[in-house]
């Protein structure tokens, strides 16, 4: 599923990398507010839905290889996780809704999670 | 070092009890531990061991003090002889050999060849409560358990441990270290969380332009960023990430001169952490690290003192005939 869809499925709005949003293509989907789980369990490719809005966010994102990141839940994004996300040539989104609620909403889309599963 | 095998087996056997023989009791035993009450008949300690699929069971007052024990074999005899509606007390061994909480493996061991039983008791030795159990499965998972934490090291390794100065000498292979000749440094010299990652990812951009493929640039990547991490949170010091690129592997080694590391066993474990509650609201301190890093490298040693800063050496091997563009 392309980027841009995915954001309009949640609302978001691109903090960054706008122009990518089309070339972008995400088959699978991680949710996790723990850095140390998105080192452990990340795909390469994969779009990460997270509730946490440091800087750290983007650069974990960019040693695992995930190319675009979902800020939910939070009201604001830090303009120094902005800027990160900016020099490291991550896709930044952000979402106000929550996080069951994106991920419920990304599931009905059919993306897998890491694993592969989905039904 | 063909001629000396015995002796260093010997070496090997006094290392391995040094390591096992402080094992107590309360760390061997099942605290899920059955008992049942005296006035109970034999047919309900037959029934209770066949549902909880167990060959024995303690017999306890209402105090919860051991009075006695069953096994399978007075079930058996009292099958054969008829008075399995018998109550438990009729029959049970009174003299029952327990294990004492503070107990070392050495003398527990000791006590299941000299008395044959599949179990003993692990008892309180003030309250005379039982605590909890151990059969020679228990004895076999906690060794195994303690095992899969510990680095058996062949004599190369105690050659470079022997040597004070480890700061010069490569932990894996045992050779003198010319850091100078580093293929990539970075200096850890922030003690901003927000910063952890930095190294890191230069590494990465560093291992990428150099051609290496991007799986085991990723590999190298997520150990360093979890040792680099490491070193902020934990090491109240400065660090250093030194790369070293070879032909056929990548070597990379995170210093400190920080805290170190109390209990690296506990350190080892999963999900152990020592991480204060600030770094855990960033997303880290899962208790993941080590694991991780042990994870993504072929090799790893880890060496540290209390006081004297942590030092980590990992082995990436590069795929042969991986992509290299």
């Amino acid at each position: 599923m392309k980027l841009s869809e995915i954001a309009k499925v949640l609302n978001a709005k691109v903090l960054t990398c706008e122009e990518k949003v089309e070339d972008i293509d995400i088959e699978v989907v991680g949710a996790s507010d723990m850095m140390s789980d998105v080192l452990l369990i990340a795909k390469p490719g994969m779009l990460l839905v997270t509730g946490l809005n440091s800087p750290q966010v983007i650069r974990t994102a960019n040693i695992v290889g995930i190319p675009a990141v979902v800020i939910v839940r939070k009201k604001t994004v830090p303009p120094e996780t902005i800027d990160t996300a900016k020099n490291l040539g991550i896709v930044l989104l952000h979402s106000p809704i929550p996080m069951y609620v994106a991920c419920g909403r990304l599931y009905e889309k059919k993306l897998k999670d890491v694993e592969g599963i989905i039904k | 070092m063909k001629g000396n095998a015995p002796e260093r087996l010997d070496v090997l056997i006094d290392e391995l009890k040094g390591i096992f023989s402080n094992i107590k009791a309360h760390e061997i035993m099942n605290t899920s531990v059955v008992v049942i009450r005296p006035d109970r008949t034999l047919y309900q300690a037959k029934e209770l061991m066949r549902l909880r699929k167990i060959s024995g069971v303690p017999v306890c007052d209402e105090k919860g003090a051991l009075v006695g024990i069953v096994s399978i074999e007075d079930i058996i005899k009292a099958l054969e002889n008829d008075y399995i509606n018998d109550r438990i007390e009729k029959w049970m061994t009174k003299n029952v050999v327990w294990i004492d909480e503070n107990e070392e493996l050495i003398d527990i061991v000791e006590k299941f060849s000299r008395y044959g039983f599949g179990r003993f008791p692990v008892l309180n030795p003030e309250t005379k409560k039982v605590i909890g159990i151990i059969t020679k499965a228990d004895i076999l998972s906690t060794i195994l358990k303690k095992l899969k934490n510990l680095y058996v090291r062949d004599q190369r390794m105690t050659n470079v441990l022997e040597k004070s100065d480890l700061h010069s000498i490569s932990l894996i292979t045992g050779e003198k270290l010319d850091k100078s000749g580093a293929d990539f440094y970075f200096e850890i010299n922030y003690s901003d969380i927000n910063m952890a990652g930095i190294g890191a990812a230069k590494l990465r951009e560093f291992l990428l332009s150099r051609g290496i493929d991007e799986e085991t640039v990723r590999k190298v990547a997520i150990a360093t960023y979890e040792a680099e991490t490491n070193v902020v949170i934990h090491s109240e010091s400065t660090g250093r990430i030194y790369c070293f690129v070879k032909d056929d592997f990548i070597k990379v080694r995170v210093e400190d001169n920080g805290k170190g590391i109390e209990n690296l066993e506990l350190a080892m474990q999963e999900g152990y952490s020592t991480a204060p509650d600030y770094v855990r609201e960033l997303g880290f301190g899962a208790g993941m690290g080590l694991v991780n890093m042990k994870r993504c490298s072929d090799k790893m040693v880890v060496v540290s003192e209390v006081g004297k800063g942590v030092i980590v050496e990992m082995l990436f091997n590069i795929k042969l005939g991986g992509e290299k563009s």
